[in-house]
């Protein structure tokens, strides 16, 4: 029993060596829930990027691989990040007619959207008194993850947070977007869709894809332009704050 | 496609080394984004692989933060002592986000579709666009 486990062990750790186990996990856990997610008819809830991630870590748990060796070795698939932001200009390039045309709905959207989301969210966890870098980590909750975990890391939040946090967010706006537009009366699916991407991003912007065509496109615009104008806003910010 | 990848890349390092020497205190992908757009807008068109490698590429977005996200087991502390403002700030900050963001730009919209003088600007935007 005890040289099985040795030798399993053992097997492990030269494995663990080449990103090949990590990369593949990932890929297969990710894949396992999406699947999961659509056989519960895209709840929501069920966000396959939570899913994988509640997976990998059960995986990790029961293997005893330390989340370090994990995440060096999956380190591929951490730097494919970087190409898909910058990719996210091209749907945001073929939204430029609707950018246009509605600028005005846009910037309004934006202008309130953006300083109401970070400030409710880093002013309740000071109250409650969260400490500042747990607080500084849910600065950035309403960015689409990719670019939250840039400017966490730029202000001093901690990264692996802010992507939990991101995704909850993204889940709660999913969840009560729709149901905050009833509750308001409003029924313009522009400003449904655009308040639900500055506010939840992807996942808010999966959900509002489902409202409608024109919900979908403008939740994917409020996404890309306030995760940008954050990016470019928190850093200078807190930057002032600490001179 | 070769190319559309090299396109991704230039622009990224762009911006990675505009992070490194200090120059903005932006995130590197940021700043590969905006160049990339700012690109494509002075082309005024989208190359067709582009399109393709962004589609391609954004469908398994979710799969990208994994990685990163199964770091939070190590902050489980932090979670578990934290719930409640992290709560609070999450769930609470979020509907007051949505709320007030969808009152004030609703407001907007209603009175963007009153004002008469609006909509001929905006056709004769639209059809600019077309032509570009």
């Amino acid at each position: 029993m005890s040289t099985l486990s040795q030798l399993t062990s053992l097997t492990w750790t030269s494995l663990a060596e080449k990103p090949v186990l990590e990369t593949g996990a990932t890929v297969f856990a990710f894949l396992a829930a999406t699947r999961i997610s659509r056989l519960g008819g895209n709840h929501p809830l069920l966000n396959p990027t939570l899913l994988a991630i509640v997976l990998i870590s059960l995986g990790l748990e029961a293997t005893h691989i330390p989340y370090e060796t994990y995440l060096r070795g999956s380190d591929a698939i951490h730097f494919m990040l970087g190409p898909a932001v910058v990719l996210l200009a091209v749907p945001l390039f073929r939204q430029r007619s609707v950018i246009r045309a509605s600028a005005r709905l846009i910037a309004v959207g934006l202008a309130v959207g953006l300083p109401v989301g970070v400030l409710s969210a880093v002013g309740l966890a000071w109250v409650l008194g969260a400490s500042s870098q747990t607080t500084l980590s849910l600065a950035p909750k309403s960015v689409t993850a990719g670019i939250a975990v840039g400017i966490s890391e730029q202000i001093g939040g901690l990264q692996t947070l802010t992507i939990v946090l991101v995704i909850m967010t993204g889940i709660t706006g999913a969840v009560l977007g729709p149901i905050i537009a009833r509750l308001a009366r409003i029924d313009d699916p522009r400003v449904v869709g655009l308040t639900m991407g500055i506010a939840s991003h992807g996942i808010g912007t999966a959900r509002a894809l489902q409202i409608n065509e024109v919900a979908g496109a403008f939740s994917g615009l409020g996404m890309g332009l306030n995760g940008v104008l954050t990016a470019i806003l928190l850093p200078l910010i807190f930057g002032w704050f600490r001179f | 496609m070769l190319e559309q990848i090299a396109r991704v890349m230039f622009w990224l390092c762009v911006g990675e080394i505009a992070a490194r020497s200090g120059l903005l205190p932006l995130p590197a992908p940021v700043t590969g984004l905006i160049l990339l757009y700012a690109e494509l807008a002075v082309r005024g068109k989208l190359p067709d692989d582009l399109g393709v490698l962004a589609d391609r590429l954004l469908q398994f977005l979710g799969m990208l933060f994994v990685p990163a996200g199964v770091g939070v087991i190590a902050y489980l502390d932090v979670l578990k002592a934290e719930a409640l403002p992290i709560l609070a700030a999450v769930i609470g900050g979020t509907a007051i986000t949505l709320f007030v963001t969808m009152v004030v730009a609703n407001w907007v919209g209603i009175a963007i579709a009153r004002g008469p003088e609006q909509k001929p600007g905006r056709l004769k935007e639209e059809v600019r666009d077309v032509n570009s």
